[in-house]
């Protein structure tokens, strides 16, 4: 089927997830490749950005500093404080290196030169991923005890009896299957075909640009959406860092709760 | 849990997936082990009417 395509299009070559696999920038080490190259820079990014407004912390702040301050603000209160409540103080480094780490490397998806949203890469979605997973099952453990967390997850009460068997399957699948993976592959999978979408837009322009002369203007339409979806992009980007957060958050809410 | 309407969204979602799946993956392991046909069907109906109903008990009683 897909050498049948591939023979009656000769000339365009779409974009595939085989664009996504890139060969080592030097050496042959799978440490050198570019997903793992920006993981490192977007870690020396946050981290000298958040030193850096923070050092000469002032009563009246530098633009630096408001800029620093306004990100923590707005994933201590927005995100750990209404979603957590009384507790949230002690997960907000958590959540805040959580949606700083997603959005930098989300947002290398449409600046020009990088261009490559590392979260579209699955492994990485599914590592920040196995940390909450550890993390929100831990502290529920820790409060409840694995005996009660179990019991309150799969026995809901107040309604008939019977109705456990139904439901109590299906409340631990989610808990402990469902809520990962789709955690993991919302983001992933926002990133992959969002990518996938500014490829096609560019590479079709690329390609149309250099066919006869009609299609030159088909050229032209097809960059400037490229230009636009990456503004929309852009947009996607921040949301899914912003979700994913909140998701996480509201899973530790869940697990500190008393009754689920 | 928190009244978060983008949360809630998520939640539900998880809900219903789940249902499909645990009911479903019965069904089918019936199926296979009995050599019938209909218990996948079953299965996957239950577990869509079960995740409704948790979702309803969730989030449709306030």
């Amino acid at each position: 089927m897909i050498k049948l395509l591939e023979a009656a299009q000769p000339g365009f070559k779409p974009p595939g997830s085989g664009d996504f696999i890139f060969q080592p920038i030097f050496g042959h080490s799978l440490l050198a490749t570019k997903p793992v190259v920006l993981l490192f820079f977007s870690v020396i990014l946050i981290s000298t950005f958040f030193i850096i407004s923070a050092r000469k912390a002032a009563v009246v702040p530098s633009k630096l500093q408001f800029a620093g301050e306004a990100v923590y603000g707005f994933v201590r209160d927005g995100i750990g404080k209404d979603v957590i409540g009384e507790e949230f103080q002690r997960f907000v480094p958590f959540l805040f290196t959580i949606f700083t780490f997603i959005l930098t490397n989300n947002l290398f998806g449409v600046i020009p030169l990088m261009q490559f949203p590392t979260m579209s890469h699955i492994g990485f979605p599914v590592s920040i991923t196995i940390f909450v997973y550890f993390v929100y099952h831990y502290v529920a453990i820790k409060k409840h005890g694995l005996g009660k967390y179990l019991k309150d997850m799969c026995f809901m009460p107040g309604i008939p009896k019977p109705m456990y068997i139904l439901l109590a399957p299906l409340e631990f699948l989610t808990y402990f299957a469902i809520r990962p993976l789709t955690l993991a592959m919302r983001l992933f999978g926002n990133m992959f075909a969002g990518h996938l979408l500014l490829m096609l837009f560019t590479l079709g322009g690329e390609y149309l640009l250099g066919s006869a002369w009609f299609l030159k203007i088909f050229s032209a339409i097809s960059f400037s959406l490229a230009v636009g979806l990456s503004f929309f992009e852009m947009g996607i980007q921040c949301l899914q860092a912003y979700i994913f957060t909140l998701l996480v958050a509201l899973y530790i809410a869940g697990a500190l709760a008393d009754e689920h | 849990m928190a009244g978060n309407e983008e949360g809630a969204l998520w939640s539900i979602f998880g809900y219903l997936i789940s249902g499909l799946v645990i009911w479903g993956a019965i069904g089918w392991a019936l199926d296979h082990w009995l050599h019938s046909h209909f218990f996948l069907l079953g299965g996957l109906l239950l577990g869509a009417g079960a995740s409704l109903y948790l979702v309803w008990l969730r989030f449709g009683q306030k």
